[in-house]
């Protein structure tokens, strides 16, 4: 029961997953190709920084330089494009096969057969599980590949790490939504208020990264644990972002799965 | 005879709304239970109960003597639901929503296949194409097609044009022939009368009346209009059952109820031009039950309410047909 779920769900995302795994592609693809000029241009992007305020550069998490390689592909594809392609997949994922397919009348249907809420549901989660997967490795594979098609052969080991703590960043967001969406059993309001609070987040941590003194709001911010600069500089593993989001992830799966084995079939 | 759903002051409120109240079920195996009342009557609730979709406030639900909350699983197994405007997909044909429904069913593949050749439903388009009818139709086959004990289904007919309406009722005759048993929600009077062995009414939560389908319509006056070739001798419908609300040289208007037959034989025995028959309509019965400023009278014959006046208070009593029973919406037949 729980694999012809799991089939449909598949079928059912590998539009939205098609399309946004062609724009991780093409996204790190580009910033990839676009690498060695930023080294090139180095001593002029210095010049270029130092035209912005210190804070600005800090909130954007330049300080170390473009051409770092940890820093430049955070700033542009780790902590810029990734958190929009996993709220945009993991919002509409976590919230199709419960908040929406009970408001079109389907929920009900499936439910009323031989499969259990809770298989139900693990279907779905399996079904995020293996979006954030093939999302991330496809982006990060993609930075590999045309590594050394410009002369720069990355460690994949440390770009594993890398997309060890995408998938799991990934996993943090779908896991909260679901949670919300069987709560509330509104897709409008589970995907609302986790792309609101991502907004809210990457604010606070600007503001923390600007002012030390509120430096501390930044551990309030799924940024702070989105940094796999270390990891990709020196090899340290994210310890405290994997930690963080596969705890977070894990908890609101389950407590997904206890509430949706509780709660009434009734917006 | 056992029962395959019992409910025992069953109750689900919705804060403020109403839910149902106190409702008192009992579908015996192998019976077609039909279950009527307007909308916002608790149809729906009830359903929803009975298929654990939604957990009682107080009392219980059994299905197959299983608990339909607890034991939501297990009791799916014997049971098809057709709930009220089920969704399905857009995106799938009509044939790959069914072959998933199978598969979560238990059910061998291309079960669904020769009721969508009787009910001439094409499984190869996509459900966002097909009419209000066509999607329907998925629902009638999608609940049909399995071998399950029990088929639950709330207001299966709704958007079915009348030749598929007339073959869904052979489908439900094949399901009793089978021994399965149907609780069968609808508005669709004639539907109920043709299909149903009893009927459950349901008013502002709460089961007014269980009736064999016969005695509820039998105490329901029926509308007549007769034109004929010469005038009809004095007496000619003087019958117990028969009411002439109005005589014209050639034309007249009888009303009738209960056992139409002697009835029957008077007519034939003139020379008629035209008849037209009114059946009493879902609004006529409702009438009898929903006219809260008449005294309650004693419920209908044969009616298990009688029995139990505590839980299921009696209809109120039908008053003698008049001038306004003419505008009576129903069914005509000619």
């Amino acid at each position: 029961m729980i694999a012809t779920v799991f089939r449909l769900e598949l079928r059912r995302s590998r539009s939205l997953v098609g399309w946004m795994a062609l724009l991780g592609v093409a996204y790190a693809g580009t910033m990839s190709l676009f690498y060695p000029r930023m080294v090139e241009s180095n001593q002029a992007l210095q010049e270029w920084l130092k035209v912005f305020p210190k804070e600005l550069v800090a909130a954007f998490g330049m300080e170390a330089g473009l051409t770092d390689p940890g820093t430049f592909f955070n700033v542009y594809i780790f902590s810029m494009l990734w958190p929009i392609m996993a709220a945009i997949v993991g919002i509409l994922l976590a919230t199709r096969p419960v908040a929406a397919d009970f408001d079109r009348g389907f929920l009900e249907l499936s439910l009323s057969t031989r499969v259990s809420r809770v298989r139900y549901l693990l279907a779905s989660v399996a079904m995020q599980v293996v979006a954030m997967v093939v999302l991330a490795v496809l982006t990060v594979a993609t930075i590999l590949v045309v590594g050394p098609l410009i002369g720069y052969p990355w460690d994949a080991a440390r770009f594993s790490m890398a997309a060890l703590l995408l998938v799991t960043s990934g996993c943090a967001i779908a896991a909260v939504t679901l949670l919300l969406a069987v709560v509330t059993l509104s897709r409008a309001t589970a995907g609302g208020i986790v792309a609101g609070a991502l907004v809210i987040m990457y604010l606070l941590h600007a503001v923390a990264a600007i002012e030390p003194s509120l430096g501390d709001l930044s551990y309030l911010s799924v940024f702070h644990y989105l940094d796999p600069v270390a990891a990709i500089d020196t090899g340290a593993v994210p310890v405290q972002g994997l930690a963080v989001f596969a705890v977070v992830a894990v908890t609101c799966w389950l407590a997904s799965l206890w509430a949706f084995s509780r709660r009434d079939l009734l917006a | 005879m056992s029962n395959v759903i019992e409910t025992h002051a069953l109750t689900r409120s919705y804060g403020s709304r109403r839910g149902v109240m106190d409702v008192e079920l009992a579908v015996a195996e192998g019976e077609v239970f039909g279950f009527l009342g307007p909308n916002g009557a608790g149809k729906t609730t009830t359903i929803r109960l009975l298929a654990g979709s939604i957990r009682p406030t107080s009392g219980w639900a059994r299905v197959l003597g299983l608990d339909t909350w607890s034991q939501a699983t297990i009791v799916h197994r014997e049971m098809a639901l057709l709930p009220s405007d089920p969704g399905y997909l857009p995106e799938l044909t009509a044939g790959e929503q069914l072959e998933y429904l199978c598969a979560l069913r238990g059910l061998p593949r291309g079960a669904w296949r020769r009721l969508c050749e009787r009910l001439e439903l094409d499984p190869t388009v996509r459900i966002g194409k097909l009419s209000r009818g066509n999607r329907q139709k998925v629902a009638v086959v999608q609940v049909f097609m399995g071998r399950e004990r029990l088929l639950v289904m709330d207001e299966p007919t709704t958007g079915l044009d009348p030749l598929m309406q007339r073959e869904f009722l052979s489908l439900l005759a094949e399901a009793r022939a089978d021994g399965r048993s149907v609780f069968l929600s609808s508005h669709n009077l004639p539907e109920v009368e043709r299909g149903c062995d009893r009927v459950a009414i349901i008013r502002e939560g709460r089961i007014i009346d269980v009736s064999p389908v016969q005695a509820l319509l039998g105490e329901h006056w029926r509308s007549i209009n007769l034109v004929v070739d010469a005038p009809v001798p004095p007496g000619t419908f003087d019958l117990p059952n028969v009411r002439v609300l109005a005589a014209g040289a050639r034309d007249l208007h009888l009303m009738a109820r209960g056992d139409v037959n002697p009835l029957i034989r008077r007519i034939a025995a003139l020379e008629v031009r035209d008849i037209a028959i009114t059946t009493p309509d879902i609004e006529d019965v409702f009438m009898r039950f929903y006219d809260r400023s008449e005294p309650e009278a004693e419920p209908a014959a044969g009616s298990e309410a009688a029995a139990e006046p505590a839980t299921a208070p009696g209809p109120v009593a039908e008053p003698e047909p008049g001038p306004e029973h003419l505008a009576a919406a129903g069914e005509v037949t000619r």
